[in-house]
């Protein structure tokens, strides 16, 4: 029982880790340009398709260059999509509806062409590490601990980019206050292309990590755009503090919910989760940027 | 060196800038003032690029009608709001630094940052978080934000609003020292007419957008269009 209870709360951090990496960079879209990313989840799958394809090439042979090579690719195409489909929507009236739209229509059309392009079939990625540690029944694999710490520490890469870069720095001035960012010479429509650029990265390598262990599939995003946007609601619309800690909680609830009354009921507690929060605290664990 | 010429902005069918020019010299300060909603800010929003409008405004002989605010502000006009818009997450340092890294020409320059923040009497307070602060320092703060661009023109929008008289003193300091010693171009908005009569050199007074009459100040504040603006008509 202690052991089941310990491989519970383990698979709640795990993946609340990589729901955290996730959920903040949806979060970090809001915050900053008050876009919604319908799309978010079509990332997600992105991340895991251009996995499949790199360790497709001959001389790709391990994870890290695979990160080394999908992160810009992930950063070029989220930057693009802004810049192309998103930028010029915010000069019109109801430009929040118009963006939401929009990135409807490109995941759509994103799953769709996934499915053309490999199949309906699920594909699945090469196990981060081999082996694991064991102590009785306890069980815990290398490569659980490695998507974890590979999470937190996207986590902690991204908070230091906040914090000590010139980019970093006008992200956090253009989601505090967009006028006064402006004023002193902060190019604002660059800060929501590289935001934008920024998050599509964090839920591409989301889905790397987590395509170990649940495949890819041309719908599979939509999983993770409903437990995202869920996340965010649930820790406060633009709060990046709030969407950490509404992952692991979000996470620790999937597993234990899971766990004791099956796989099944786990997307119900977490509408139940997303409805209470909304009609008892619509502004979310932390409400704002934080 | 700043020439606004027949500048119009309608907002739908409301007319908030109406057929407007005035000129700003070199090392001027500039008085703009008018009834509320006269359209004051708005004529800020326009020169710093938030708006687009009709007419051209130029800088220095060039035309930055139809530019974005950051090309403007590092170009050299920098400007403050009425209401101090801060970054509430970041220290006071850090927010003049942002002046310094994104509006100035010249790039980055640490020592700056610190003879602004020497200068706008905030050098005790450099780690202190920008929320914390009290409105006067908010508004010194965000004055110290537009120095880091290194300014050729600095605009203040209603900077005594909600000030004591003492404030004001030190306010009205201020707004000196930066004409004078840094020798930046002053445009301020301003209700308080002891204010405008004593900093600046031209006033601009505009009801409804439009102009109502443009000079030296003593001369602008006796005008009978200028007191009936803003005293009303007078049925004596």
């Amino acid at each position: 029982m202690i052991f089941e209870i310990a491989d519970v709360i383990i698979s709640g951090l795990i993946n609340g880790s990589v729901y955290a990496l996730m959920a903040v960079g949806l979060t970090l879209i809001y915050g900053v340009s008050r876009a919604f990313n319908f799309a978010y989840g079509s990332f997600y799958s992105l991340g895991g398709y251009i996995a499949f394809l790199l360790f497709g090439l001959s001389f790709i042979n391990s994870y890290f260059l695979v990160f080394l090579l999908a992160a810009p690719i992930l950063l070029l195409f989220g930057f693009f999509v802004e810049k192309a489909l998103v930028a010029p929507l915010r000069k019109r009236d109801d430009w929040e509806i118009k963006v939401m739209m929009i990135t409807l229509g490109l995941a759509l059309l994103l799953d769709n062409a996934y499915q053309v392009i490999f199949g309906a079939r699920m594909k699945s990625l090469p196990p981060f590490l081999g082996g694991a540690f064991e102590a009785g029944d306890f069980y815990l694999s290398h490569q659980d601990v490695g998507i974890f710490f590979l999470s937190i520490g996207g986590i902690l890469v991204f908070r230091w980019f906040l914090n000590n870069t010139r980019t970093g720095m006008s992200v956090r001035a253009v989601a505090q206050n967009p006028a006064g960012a402006q004023i002193v010479g902060i190019p604002k429509e660059f800060v929501f292309a590289a935001t934008f650029a920024i998050s599509t990265v964090m839920v591409g390598m989301g889905g790397i990590l987590l395509a170990q262990k649940y495949f890819i599939t041309p719908m599979g995003g939509w999983d993770i755009l409903v437990k995202a946007w869920v996340i965010t609601a649930f820790g406060g619309m633009g709060s990046i503090r709030g969407g950490l800690y509404a992952a692991f909680i979000v996470g620790m609830l999937e597993a234990f919910v899971g766990w004791y009354f099956g796989m099944t009921w786990t997307l119900i507690v977490l509408f139940a989760v997303l409805l209470t929060t909304l009609a008892v605290r619509p502004q979310g664990l932390m409400g704002k940027w934080g | 060196m700043l020439r606004v010429t027949q500048v119009t902005k309608k907002f739908g069918e409301l007319t908030a800038v109406n057929n407007l020019s005035f000129e700003v010299a070199q090392g001027q300060v500039f008085g703009i003032a008018g009834p509320n909603g006269a359209g004051k800010s708005t004529v800020y929003n326009l020169i710093t690029g938030l708006y687009d409008f009709e007419g051209s405004i130029s800088f220095k002989d060039q035309n930055i009608s139809g530019m974005t605010p950051h090309c403007i502000a590092r170009l050299g006009i920098a400007r403050t709001f009425q209401i101090p818009q801060t970054f509430p997450s970041l220290t006071v340092a850090k927010t003049v630094e942002v002046g310094s890294y994104f509006g100035s020409q010249t790039g980055f320059d640490r020592g700056h940052v610190n003879e602004v923040l020497a200068f706008v009497n905030l050098a005790d307070k450099r780690e202190a978080p920008t929320g914390s602060l009290n409105l006067l320092d908010k508004k010194m703060l965000m004055i110290g934000a537009a120095l880091a661009t290194r300014p050729e023109i600095l605009m203040l929008d209603e900077p005594m609003a909600g000030s004591n008289s003492k404030e004001i003193l030190r306010l009205m300091d201020l707004i000196r020292r930066i004409n004078q010693d840094l020798g930046v171009t002053i445009i301020l908005i301003e209700h308080f007419m002891k204010v405008l009569t004593e900093l600046t050199q031209k006033l601009l007074i505009i009801e409804t957008g439009t102009e109502i009459c443009c000079g030296d100040p003593r001369e602008v504040t006796s005008d009978p269009r200028v007191i009936e603006c803003y005293l009303g008509d007078s049925h004596d």
